[in-house]
C-alpha cells in the first residue's frame, strides 16, 4: 500500500480537481468567512456544513486514490470522535477562561477567575474542597470494598461446586440492574419505616435504627449499596485471571510441597495482577465520578456531597455553565494524574518483578 | 469530480438548506397551527391536552393542534432549562415553577404579555377574574409588580390531610381531652380551625409503638401523629421554614424592595429565627425518616397513603393517589382542612403560607400567528365552563367565580379549604438568582433538621450567603 501511494503525484495548488484537498481547505474557509461575515446565522451554519462537507469529500477521494484504506475505515471513527468528544471538551476547556452562564446571553474572558473562584474564593472553595474530601472518602471506601469482596467471590467462583453455574449468575446480576432502580432499592431497604434494616435491627436492640440519620451510617450505607453493585464487575475480571493459570503448575507446586500460601503468591497473584490492575483503574475512576447513588440515597446529606454531585447541581441546576466547565477539568486533572499514578506503579512492579 | 460537478453539488446544497428554511417560514402562516408545550408528566396536564383534543374549537378556524412533551417530574426541571438554554427554540408555552420566572425571562425565553393583555379586553378580563395571590405568584416578575408573564395550569396551596378513623374515634377524642383540655380536631371545620399548638399536640398523642393501641386495635407497627416536608431536595423543606417564618412575622428576602432591601438582618430576625424554631419543634413528632433529611412531599405523602400517621400537610397536587383504593390504605377515612397556622393574642390564625403550583407561559420566539392562537386557546382554558371541568377531574381553579361556585366544594373532598386559602399565599423570589439561593438555603435547613446546627446559626448562613450573592449581582446595593 505504501509503494502505491507515492506514485500519485501531490496536484499543483491551484489545480481543480477532486483530490485537491489544499485547495478544498482554502475555498472552505473563504467562503465560510465570508458566509458568517455576509450572511444570517440559519443559512451560514447550512454555507460552513457544506463546505465542511467538501473538504471531507476531498480528503476522501485524496485518501482513496492513494490507497491510504486503513486512513479510510478508521476516519468514520475518528470524525465521530472528533465530533461528539474532542470538539466538547476542547470547547468545554475554552469556556471555562469565561464568564458565562448558559440562561444569560453574556460572556466575558476571566482568564483563570473560575479557577480561582473554586479553589480559594471563601464561599465557592469550602464547597469544592469538602466536595472533593468526600469523593476522595468514597474512593477509598468503595473501591476497597468492592476489591475484597470481589476477590474473594472470584476464589470462591474459580472452584467448581454443585449450583455454581446459577449462582454465578445471581452474583452477576446487580451489575446489570439500572443504578436508578438500585437506588430506588436501596433507599426502601434503609427506611426506617418501610425498610427491612430497621424492621430487623429494632426487634432485636429494641431501639429505634436509622442508618442514614448520621455521617458513618449514609456513607456506610452508600459504600454498601455500591459495593453490591461493582464487587461483581472485579469478580468477574478476577475470575477470569484466575482460570487461565494452568494447572499443571499447581501440580508441580505440590510435588514441591509448596505450601497454599506461596503457591498463591507465587503462581496465581502474578496471572492475575493485571488484571486486578485493570479493575482497580475502572473503579476507581467510576467511584470518582459518584453522583447517581448520593443523589438516591441522601441528595447530598449527612455531609456525603461529592465533586460529581456538586458539578450537577453548579453547572446543570444553576446554569453557571463556565464555573461547571472549570470544575470538570480539575476532576479530569485529578483522575488523570491518579491513572498515570497507578499504571506507574503497576509497570514498575512489573519490572521489578 | 470536476469543478463543474462541485459547482452543482454546492447548489444542490443551497437549494436544499433554502427548501428548509422556506418551508419553515410558510408552514408558520399557513392556516394549520401546532403549539408545542412542554409540562410535567401527572393528571393535570394530561386532563388538559384531553379536554383540548376533545372540546377545543379555536375562534379562528383555524386547524389548531397542542403538542404536549409530558416530562416526569424529577427530569422536569432540568429538561425544560436544557432546551430553553440551549436554544432549540422547540417550545411556545412551557409550564413553569413560579419560582423559575426570573431565570428564564431575564435569558429572554419567556414573553411579557402585558401587549396582549392590553390588546385583547377578555384576556384582560380572565386576568382580573383571577386570585390576586395567584396572579402575584404565577405571573409577575419582578414579584409582585405589574409586568405580567403567566397563566395558571394548575394552582396548588398546602392543606392538611387526616385520617378520620384515627382523629374521630371516641376514646382517642376523650384521651386528648383529658391530656391537653382541648378538643381533638376531627371534622373538616375543626381542622380549619387547628393551630400549630393543637398540631403538635396530635403529633405527641398519637406517636405510639408498635403493640400499643391506636383507636382500640393493636398496632403490628410504629405509628406518628403528624407529618410535613422536611426535606433536603429541590424545595422540600423551604416551601414548610417559608410558612412558619412569615407566620411568626418575619421575612424573606423581598425582591420588590431590591435594591434597597437586605437579606442580612432579614433571613435572620429575631422573628424569622423564631419561626425556623417552631418548625423544627414538631420534627420529634415525625416518622424517622425525618432524621435522615429525606422527608420530601412524596415521602410524606406515601407515609400518610400507607396508614402510618394521622396527619399529613402536604399539596393537594397529590391528593388523587389518597384518594384512590389501588395506592392508599387510607382511602376511605379522609377528611381534609386547611393547613395549620399560628394562633395571635386576639385568638386569629395566622396561616401565610408558601404557595405551590405551576403557571404555563409563552416563549418569545412564539410567531405572530401563533401567538393569536395561544390567546385563544388560554381564554377557552380560563374559561369558567372548562375551569369546571377541570376542578372536577381534579384540578383546581384561580377564577374566583369558578371557586366560589357552591357545586365547587363537591368536587373533591380538599376543595373546601381552597378559597379560603389563597387569601393567604405568598411565593418565594423569582430572581435568577433563585436556584442558588434555593440550594444554599436547602442545605442549610437540612443541617438544622438532622440536628447538626440550630436555628440561629442556620439563618445567620442563609443571610450572610444572600445578601453577598445579591450584591454580587446588583439585587442588594
Amino acid at each position: 500500500m505504501t509503494a502505491a501511494s507515492h506514485s500519485l503525484p501531490a496536484p499543483l495548488f491551484t489545480a481543480v480537481v477532486a483530490h485537491n484537498w489544499k485547495l478544498a481547505i482554502a475555498v472552505a474557509v473563504v467562503v465560510s468567512a465570508i458566509s458568517i461575515a455576509v450572511l444570517p446565522a440559519a443559512l451560514s451554519f447550512w454555507v460552513v456544513g457544506v463546505t465542511a462537507t467538501l473538504v471531507a469529500a476531498a480528503f476522501t477521494v485524496n485518501a482513496y486514490r492513494r490507497h491510504y484504506f486503513g486512513a479510510l475505515l478508521v476516519a468514520p471513527a475518528i470524525a465521530v470522535l472528533f465530533v461528539m468528544n474532542i470538539f466538547p471538551l476542547l470547547w468545554s476547556l475554552g469556556l471555562s477562561f469565561f464568564a458565562y452562564q448558559a440562561n444569560q446571553q453574556t460572556i466575558r474572558f476571566i482568564g483563570l477567575g473560575n479557577y480561582a473562584r473554586i479553589l480559594t474564593n471563601d464561599l465557592a472553595a469550602n464547597a469544592t474542597w469538602s466536595a472533593l474530601i468526600n469523593t476522595a472518602m468514597f474512593v477509598v471506601f468503595t473501591v476497597s470494598a468492592q476489591m475484597i469482596v470481589g476477590f474473594l467471590l472470584a476464589i470462591l467462583f474459580s472452584k467448581q461446586f454443585p449450583l455454581r453455574k446459577y449462582l454465578l449468575i445471581l452474583v452477576l446480576t446487580p451489575m446489570m440492574l439500572s443504578v436508578v432502580a438500585s437506588g430506588v432499592f436501596f433507599t426502601y431497604y434503609y427506611d426506617p419505616t418501610f425498610g427491612i434494616l430497621s424492621y430487623v435491627i429494632n426487634s432485636i436492640a429494641g431501639d429505634q435504627f436509622i442508618l442514614m440519620s448520621t455521617k458513618v451510617g449514609a456513607v456506610t450505607g452508600i459504600v454498601f449499596a455500591d459495593a453490591w453493585m461493582w464487587s461483581p464487575f472485579v469478580m468477574l475480571l478476577v475470575l477470569a485471571g484466575l482460570v487461565s493459570v494452568p494447572k499443571y503448575l499447581y501440580e508441580a507446586a505440590a510435588i514441591d510441597r509448596v505450601s497454599r500460601w506461596r503457591q498463591f503468591w507465587m503462581i496465581t497473584f502474578p496471572y492475575i495482577r493485571g488484571l486486578l490492575m485493570l479493575a482497580l483503574l475502572f473503579r476507581t475512576i467510576e467511584a470518582f465520578k459518584l453522583a447517581d447513588l448520593v443523589i438516591l440515597l441522601t441528595k447530598g446529606g449527612n455531609d456525603t456531597l461529592t465533586i460529581s454531585y456538586h458539578l450537577i447541581r453548579i453547572a446543570n441546576e444553576q446554569n453557571k455553565t463556565s464555573e461547571g466547565a472549570a470544575i470538570s477539568y480539575l476532576m479530569l486533572f485529578m483522575v488523570i494524574v491518579l491513572t498515570n499514578l497507578y499504571l506507574y506503579l503497576a509497570n514498575r512492579r512489573t519490572l521489578g518483578a | 469530480m470536476t469543478a463543474m460537478t462541485k459547482v452543482k453539488g454546492l447548489a444542490t446544497a443551497a437549494s436544499f438548506a433554502a427548501t428548509l428554511l422556506v418551508g419553515g417560514v410558510t408552514y408558520a402562516s399557513a392556516d394549520e397551527v401546532k403549539l408545542t408545550m412542554v409540562g410535567p408528566d401527572w393528571p393535570p396536564m394530561r386532563i388538559m391536552k384531553k379536554f383540548f383534543d376533545e372540546q377545543y374549537k379555536p375562534a379562528s378556524g383555524n386547524k389548531v393542534t397542542l403538542d404536549i412533551d409530558f416530562i416526569p417530574w424529577p427530569d422536569f426541571y432540568t429538561r425544560v432549562n436544557a432546551s430553553l438554554t440551549s436554544g432549540e427554540q422547540k417550545y411556545n408555552f412551557a409550564v413553569s415553577d413560579s419560582q423559575w420566572l426570573g431565570a428564564f425571562i431575564e435569558g429572554g425565553y419567556f414573553r411579557k404579555i402585558n401587549d396582549l393583555i392590553d390588546a385583547d379586553p377578555e384576556l384582560k378580563a380572565t386576568m382580573d377574574s383571577m386570585h390576586p395571590a395567584i396572579v402575584n405568584a404565577y405571573s409577575t416578575y419582578p414579584n409582585s409588580t405589574p409586568n405580567y408573564y403567566g397563566f395558571p395550569q394548575f394552582p396548588d396551596v398546602l392543606v392538611t390531610y387526616a385520617r378520620k378513623d384515627v382523629i374521630c374515634d371516641e376514646g382517642e377524642q376523650a384521651a386528648f381531652k383529658a391530656k391537653y383540655n382541648e378538643k381533638l380536631p376531627c371534622t373538616g371545620e375543626e381542622l380549619d380551625n387547628m393551630d400549630w399548638n393543637t398540631f403538635a399536640h396530635v403529633g405527641e398523642f398519637f406517636q405510639r409503638k408498635k403493640g400499643d393501641k391506636l383507636a382500640g386495635q393493636v398496632l403490628d407497627d410504629d405509628f406518628y401523629g403528624i407529618a410535613y416536608q422536611a426535606g433536603k431536595g429541590y424545595d422540600f423543606s423551604t416551601s414548610s421554614v417559608h410558612s412558619f417564618v412569615w407566620q411568626h412575622g418575619g421575612g424573606i428576602w423581598d425582591e420588590t424592595k431590591a435594591p434597597t432591601g437586605h437579606a442580612e438582618g432579614v433571613v435572620n430576625s429575631a422573628k424569622s429565627i423564631e419561626g425556623m424554631d417552631h418548625f423544627m419543634s414538631m420534627l420529634k413528632w415525625m416518622p424517622p425518616v425525618v432524621k435522615t433529611g429525606t422527608m420530601d412531599i412524596f415521602v410524606s405523602d406515601q407515609l400518610f397513603r400507607e396508614g402510618k400517621v394521622a396527619m399529613n400537610v402536604d399539596w393537594i397536587g397529590l391528593g388523587e393517589a389518597s384518594l384512590d383504593p389501588k395506592t392508599s390504605k387510607v382511602a376511605d377515612k379522609l377528611v381534609f382542612g386547611m393547613a395549620p397556622g399560628l394562633r395571635g393574642a386576639d385568638g386569629k390564625i395566622n396561616r401565610t403560607s408558601q404557595i405551590g403550583g405551576q403557571p404555563f407561559v409563552l416563549t418569545t420566539w412564539t410567531t405572530d400567528a401563533q401567538i393569536k392562537e395561544a390567546v385563544g386557546f388560554v381564554k377557552w382554558w380560563l374559561s369558567p365552563e372548562i375551569q369546571h371541568q377541570f376542578a372536577a377531574a381534579g384540578g383546581q381553579s384561580a377564577i374566583t367565580s369558578v371557586y366560589t361556585d357552591p357545586k365547587y366544594v363537591t368536587y373533591r373532598p380538599w376543595n373546601r379549604a381552597w378559597a379560603n386559602s389563597l387569601d393567604w399565599q405568598k411565593d418565594m423570589w423569582h430572581v435568577p438568582q433563585f436556584f442558588e439561593m434555593l440550594t444554599q438555603q436547602q442545605d442549610q435547613y437540612d443541617l438544622a433538621i438532622t440536628g447538626k446546627q440550630d436555628a440561629k446559626t442556620t439563618m445567620n448562613n442563609v443571610a450572610k450567603f444572600q445578601e453577598d450573592l445579591l450584591k454580587n449581582a446588583g439585587l442588594i446595593q
